[in-house]
């Protein structure tokens, strides 16, 4: 075998086996963007001017699921994003009026606000059926809420949990299954939040206190 | 016989022998009524699958198959896409929102903006579609080889599908249950397999889905 031949043949040897190692699957871990839109709630808005405050941990939020037997990452879920378009839809149609906060430093300044609201995720859970051996995708996410008046004093501060689900179904990726399950869990957060706002003992008793609602 | 009639006729051969390998299926359907019906063309129904069970979810697909079967037809009622409503009352019929009784429904009427909704929407019916299709007692056997010469199968597989649906009608006027109709559809699927597997599929699901289409379009219009 000539040198050239012998260069030629080592070469394809590397090629075969970067190909070989990048089928099964030991590349990198697949990445997943969560994106939906969301319908804008049917409900009567609250008479409030309300300062939103979107930490980066919500606007970058990403979820990692490891490989149970390998440990290394399997899927990356971006779902920051679609955590804020959601709340982009849910707040204006809730509250009289929304002011979009870049910081909290100058809220005090800021006389027009009745209330800042912080959202923020503290948990992630996701099932896939791979592993759960049900023929579901699920979706659970912990979100923690707060709510002061502008002054920075605590009117309330409470917990809400998002559960969404979607059927597994003939020849569907993961990324299709984790979509549609993410979409059901926010869109479950959204309603219930819609629903629940003015009922949150706190909440109610602040607004009450404020004349905002009669009972 | 030249060649383009004979592919013709072994075409429709095929066909023929397609149509006539489908497993049977028993579908059985129940109505039971407490009011009277009725719809003017003016009007029209949403027809929305119950998904708050843990172990189950009322398959989309299925809801759009009922809807399909209700609105075909020339004495098809109108039905609004599943999915446009759910959207247009956003909150309030969501998995865990969804009024589960009439007296849930009377709460909700009460709230301005979702009775005018409903209102505008022209709807008289809401009908809700709650089961799932089984899949059980699975058996036989089935070894496929491939090699260099070609490949084949060889053996025998079978299935049981089991339908259970049940659609439960919302009169939206009187804000009260006006009668339910379910269906249970079973049937047995086979997979013998010579060379080549011959799949004889029993269409559960598709039969629940025209006979409870069918059912509830009669039910609605009051015959």
């Amino acid at each position: 075998m000539t040198k050239s031949m012998q260069q030629h043949s080592s070469l394809s040897t590397k090629l075969g086996l970067t190909l070989l190692f990048c089928l099964l699957g030991a590349c990198t871990a697949s990445t997943i963007t969560i994106s939906g839109s969301f319908p804008s709630p049917l409900v009567r808005k609250l008479p409030l001017t309300v300062g939103v405050y979107y930490p980066d941990e919500l606007k970058n939020y990403s979820f990692i699921e490891f490989d149970d037997n390998t440990g290394k990452d399997q899927y990356i879920i971006q779902s920051g994003t679609s955590q804020v378009e959601l709340f982009n839809t849910l707040l204006p149609a809730l509250f009289q009026n929304v002011v979009m906060l870049d910081s909290l430093d100058n809220v005090q300044s800021n006389t027009s606000l009745d209330a800042v609201f912080v959202p923020a995720i503290e948990e992630f859970q996701l099932g896939l059926p791979a592993k759960t051996r049900l023929n579901v995708y699920e979706i659970w996410v912990k979100y923690n809420m707060r709510l002061s008046n502008a002054n920075g004093e605590y009117i309330a501060d409470w917990v809400m949990t998002a559960y969404g689900k979607a059927p597994e179904e003939t020849f569907q990726s993961v990324d299709s299954g984790v979509q549609d399950a993410a979409t059901v869990a926010m869109r479950d957060l959204a309603a219930s939040f819609t629903i629940g706002f003015s009922g949150i003992p706190e909440v109610n008793e602040w607004l009450k206190d404020n004349d905002y609602i009669t009972e | 016989m030249n060649i383009k009639n004979t592919k013709n006729f072994y075409g429709l051969l095929l066909s023929l022998i397609a149509l006539s390998l489908t497993a049977c299926t028993t579908t059985e359907i129940d109505e039971f009524r407490q009011g009277a019906t009725h719809i003017s063309s003016e009007e029209r129904i949403v027809i929305l699958g119950r998904r708050q069970n843990n172990n189950y979810e009322t398959e989309g697909s299925f809801v759009q198959c009922v809807a399909n079967t209700v609105s075909s037809g020339q004495d098809g009622i109108e039905v609004m896409a599943e999915q446009e409503f759910l959207d247009a009352m956003f909150p309030f019929f969501e998995p865990r929102t969804a009024p589960m009784r009439t007296s849930h429904l009377q709460e909700l009427m009460t709230l301005e903006v979702a009775a005018q909704k409903i209102e505008e929407f022209g709807i008289e019916y809401i009908i809700w579609l709650d089961g799932f299709t089984e899949r059980s007692e699975g058996g036989g056997s089935m070894s496929c080889v491939i090699g260099p010469g070609g490949g084949g199968c060889f053996g025998f597989g079978t299935w049981t599908d089991d339908s259970n649906f049940e659609a439960e009608v919302w009169d939206l006027d009187t804000l009260e249950s006006v009668g339910s109709i379910s269906t249970d559809s079973n049937g047995q699927s086979y997979m013998p397999a010579i060379v080549i597997p011959i799949p004889l599929i029993a269409r559960v699901e598709a039969n629940a889905c025209n006979g409870l289409g069918n059912q509830l379009k009669q039910f609605i219009k009051g015959s």
